[in-house]
């Protein structure tokens, strides 16, 4: 019995859609019936976002995007981020389809962000936005930003890591530790995270480096269930003691898919 | 219903059944509410009048064969009983589905034929968990599917419309074997035509010293083991180059005589060398081949390109023999599992590449 006598394409199609991008791929090299099968759109399309149209369409990607056929419009989206009309930044996990996100530092709530001798905008080449934050000096830090769940992939738990960098001449934050928080609004608040953001070399260093050469935080994570008309919220601050706080540059908050494996 | 089928009826049916006709002929009765469970049947019994007696039995449609018709009418059964809960549910459709894949095939087909989607749903995913992280070796075994690719397709190049450096060294790295392939292609042909060649030269040989007797059938056998030996040889050979010497080793001094100046003459000229055998195939993969590696080079400095090529040589011998399926998930998958930048600095992109695939 061949598979490909007994079952409509459509079924075939059905069930490498079930599989996953990776599985796709391996099946188009099986026979002739199934390369075809496995490259075509109706299993591709399975692997996009359901609001893949809504993405490109609000966002600075050239709509020809949507021409393409769906398995490479997938990897252009697992290899390209997409800067939507306010500022945010989509891209696919490839293993997965679910989307990573990120929040720019312009969409961000900064406590005097606007006012010059408190912050300041710049450009950094190695940084997905064109601007970026620094800071020039406050006495308490207070960071927000908020996403609607419906923009995330639902089904999932999602990690939200504080994307930033520290400048040589930097104060405040060596022996101030700064909380961080995220929760869905409604719900009771989760942990709330205290993290020193430069710790001296003899300390434990909790952020990580990314691969772009920014340095990451987690500040929490979330369950993104089906019902997401709500949002989430994140926060960063420091307002308990006043000092001086100088050279942080904050790119972002970036959302991620949790996998049990890392870490 | 008609007053003869009234009278028919006995008191205790008064449930109403649906009548069925399988492909093979056989007619069967059904409960109503289970059939109707099936939207084909449904269709069938409210827009068509169809299946309320023996003479209007519905026929289903040829994917669905009596065995199939039980179990999917075991599952109408069940699911359509209204207070069940989801656990209950859950539970049966677990124990339902263990079958065997041939099984899970054929109840798919019949269940999509009947158009009853929440057992395709049920089925189709337990078929996906039967294949996904398979090789495919595996998954051929488990559907029966001929390997009928030939290795030219698998090495179809990728299309790069990311200009993604991977699917650029990828793409090289497969015409590279698409030349070596034709290469290997191209010595086959040069065997049959220097066999022809051997012919006819041996032959006039032949007719010339012996004057047409009887040993030419001696000289043909002799002959065609040394075709065998030569072409177990090529078999044995990945490049072309090693084929070439094996060629000129054959102990047979005719061979030597007559067809080193054709081989040499064949592979120097390369690319642009055509046999009459494979003429438009190789038209059409030179001119691929020209493409891809316009496409490739136009930017690339000659040093930039040596590096790459060793880049490319090197890649090749660490993925050994189930390189065109590997391929396609390195490809595809690689190790990345953060966002990356490409900055178009060419060493540095193509060093972590490289590291990345040292695992």
């Amino acid at each position: 019995m061949e598979i490909t006598k007994v079952l409509p394409d459509d079924c075939i199609s059905l069930i490498i859609s079930l599989t996953s991008p990776r599985d796709a791929c391996r099946m188009a090299l099986l026979s002739h019936a199934f390369n075809s099968i496995a490259d075509s759109n109706a299993v591709w399309q399975m692997f996009l976002p359901l609001d893949y149209i809504h993405i490109i369409s609000n966002s600075s990607s050239p709509p020809s995007l949507l021409s393409l056929p769906k398995k490479d419009l997938y990897f252009t989206l697992c290899y390209h981020p997409i800067l939507s009309h306010n500022g945010d930044m989509f891209q696919l996990e490839k293993e997965s389809g679910k989307k990573w996100y990120m929040v720019g530092a312009r969409a961000l709530s900064i406590q005097w962000v606007d006012t010059p001798r408190h912050w300041t905008w710049i450009s950094l080449p190695d940084s997905r936005f064109c601007r970026v934050a620094k800071l020039k000096n406050v006495g308490r830090l207070e960071i927000k930003g908020k996403v609607k769940l419906n923009t995330l992939s639902s089904n999932t738990n999602y990690e939200a890591y504080f994307v930033f960098k520290l400048v040589r001449d930097r104060y405040g934050f060596r022996h101030t530790p700064v909380e961080l928080d995220v929760s869905i609004e409604g719900t009771a608040a989760g942990e709330v995270r205290s993290v020193i953001l430069d710790p001296p070399r003899n300390m434990p260093q909790q952020a990580k480096e990314r691969v772009d050469g920014w340095l990451e935080i987690e500040m929490g994570e979330f369950f993104n269930g089906f019902e997401n008309d709500r949002t989430v919220e994140f926060s960063l601050r420091e307002d308990h003691d006043d000092q001086p706080k100088r050279g942080l540059i904050v790119q972002g908050i970036e959302l991620r898919p949790k996998h049990k494996n890392n870490r | 219903m008609s007053e003869v089928d009234m009278a028919v009826i006995k008191p205790e049916m008064m449930k109403s059944y649906i009548w069925l006709q399988t492909a093979d002929g056989s007619i069967q009765q059904v409960e109503q509410e289970v059939a109707m469970f099936c939207p084909m049947i449904c269709h069938e019994v409210i827009q068509k009048g169809m299946g309320s007696s023996k003479n209007y039995a519905i026929s289903l449609p040829q994917r669905v064969n009596p065995a199939m018709l039980s179990l999917i009418l075991d599952y109408c059964r069940f699911h359509q009983v209204p207070g069940r809960s989801n656990k209950e549910r859950k539970s049966f459709d677990e124990k339902f589905i263990r079958m065997d894949t041939k099984r899970l095939c054929e109840l798919t087909s019949a269940a999509d034929s009947l158009q009853l989607k929440p057992l395709v749903d049920l089925t189709s995913r337990a078929l996906a968990r039967i294949i996904e992280g398979k090789s495919p070796e595996e998954i051929r075994e488990i559907f029966h599917l001929p390997d009928d690719l030939t290795e030219e397709e698998k090495l179809e190049p990728l299309k790069n419309t990311t200009d993604d450096p991977r699917i650029r060294l990828l793409n090289r790295l497969y015409a590279k074997k698409r030349k070596e392939l034709k290469e290997r292609q191209k010595l086959k042909n040069i065997e049959v035509e220097e066999e022809r060649v051997d012919d006819r030269s041996v032959d006039d040989l032949l007719s010339f010293i012996n004057g047409d007797n009887g040993d030419s059938k001696g000289i043909k056998n002799s002959k065609s083991k040394k075709k065998n030996r030569r072409r177990k040889d090529q078999q044995k050979n990945t490049s072309a180059n090693e084929a070439i010497k094996n060629h000129n080793k054959e102990p047979n001094g005719l061979n030597q005589v007559c067809c080193s100046a054709e081989v040499g003459q064949t592979v120097r000229a390369g690319v642009g060398a055509t046999s009459n055998l494979h003429d438009v195939e190789d038209d059409i993969f030179d001119n691929k081949n020209e493409l891809d590696d316009g496409d490739i080079d136009d930017e690339i400095d000659p040093a930039l390109k040596e590096k790459i090529d060793r880049e490319v040589e090197d890649f090749a011998r660490r993925l050994n023999s189930d390189w065109p399926e590997r391929m396609q998930e390195i490809l595809s998958f690689g190790h990345e599992r953060k966002p990356v930048h490409f900055s178009l600095n060419g060493n540095g992109s193509l060093r972590r590449y490289a590291n990345s695939e040292q695992r």
